[in-house]
């Protein structure tokens, strides 16, 4: 047995006695396929949801590091609080090797035209800086417009103003490749309104960075 | 002869057909290798290095030194420890279409998921799976143990 392996093993065994209610044992049995699940609060703070569930049974994990353990065959365990020591143990190795999240800005255009909007210009700055924070950095960038004009024209414009963003990207050193470029055109609006309508705020480029 | 040439062709389209299927997109990329990390495709096991392409159907592997970290191109990212693997048993992102989906099979060791677009657009649509229970979400990070088998 390695270390890594051992290791594991242990942490998997301290952990089944924190979970595990009444007499303490020393040695918890570890059974093949036997699942933990445990919810992670996200970056921001929040705590998401997750549901738990086999023929036998089902349950909710809702609160911060809220914990599940499953054997094959049988009802999820009730759900118990893992100490974030445990979860440390258990999942460090993992939580360790966590991309970077993903990060999304919006720019806004002048009306009928591929010209960022004076704010938007700085805020390209951000996407930037923001992209050499990536290992194997990938931008997505989405070219909108309002519902001005004719749809299929706002194809075109909502594609060459995502194709201003990817050539300021390039400028800025990034890779081509790794640039992915679309146009929605009018077709997926940020404020619905009806056709031919000018909206400033539907007039815009959204990029990912990955 | 003419013959043939028709049953040439039509053994030429069918034998292309398979080929082309697997020129799918990619559905992610490798950010982040630790020790011995691999990627497992069709059968065959690649080294996994920063900026590989993850596709549909691969499996994440890693050794018993070994970490991987992984992003889709929905923003959902998936990290794992050493002795796991994980396969990617279906990616659909296409929201334009209305065309999003979600599969993993957590099948053994230790594994950190983070929900990403597909989990806000149609939570049902995903499908976290271990040998002994499906997890569904709601946006969110969880972690996943599995003893192996």
């Amino acid at each position: 047995m390695t270390f890594a392996r051992r290791v594991l093993v242990l942490v998997a065994a301290a952990a089944g006695l924190q979970l595990a209610c009444g007499p303490v044992r020393s040695q918890t049995p570890q059974r093949k396929g036997q699942t933990t699940v445990v919810l992670l609060s996200e970056s921001d703070g929040s705590v998401g949801r997750a549901t738990v569930s086999n023929p036998s049974g089902s349950v909710e994990l809702e609160t911060a590091r809220a914990s599940t353990t499953v054997e094959q065959g049988e009802a999820p365990a009730q759900p118990k609080e893992m100490s974030e020591a445990d979860v440390k143990r258990l999942f460090g190795a993992a939580l360790a090797v966590q991309p970077p999240a993903p990060a999304h800005f919006t720019l806004y255009f002048e009306f009928d035209s591929d010209e960022l909007t004076t704010e938007s210009r700085k805020l390209l700055d951000d996407v930037q800086n923001a992209v050499k924070g990536y290992p194997s950095p990938q931008v997505t960038v989405i070219g909108h417009t309002d519902t001005r004009g004719a749809a299929t024209a706002n194809i075109g414009l909502g594609l060459r103003r995502a194709n201003v963003v990817r050539m300021r990207l390039i400028e800025a050193g990034l890779d081509g490749s790794a640039i992915n470029v679309t146009s929605h055109g009018e077709a997926t609006l940020l404020v619905p309104t009806a056709d031919d309508v000018p909206e400033p705020r539907n007039r815009r480029v959204e990029i990912t960075v990955r | 002869m003419k013959a043939q040439h028709w049953i040439a062709a039509i053994a030429l389209v069918t034998l292309a057909a398979p080929a082309f299927a697997q020129q799918a997109s990619p559905a992610g990329r490798v950010k982040v290798v630790s020790g011995s990390a691999f990627i497992v495709r069709s059968g065959g096991t690649i080294r996994a290095e920063v900026g590989q392409s993850v596709f549909e159907s691969d499996s994440l592997r890693t050794g018993e030194d070994g970490s991987i970290g992984v992003t889709l191109d929905d923003d959902t990212r998936l990290s794992l420890g050493p002795s796991s693997e994980v396969r990617l048993s279906t990616f659909r992102y296409a929201p334009a279409q209305s065309s999003v989906g979600l599969a993993m099979n957590f099948l053994r060791g230790i594994a950190v998921y983070v929900s990403g677009q597909i989990a806000k657009l149609a939570p049902d649509s995903v499908r976290l799976e271990t040998p002994s229970a499906i997890v569904g979400v709601r946006g969110t990070t969880l972690a996943v143990q599995v003893v192996p088998e």
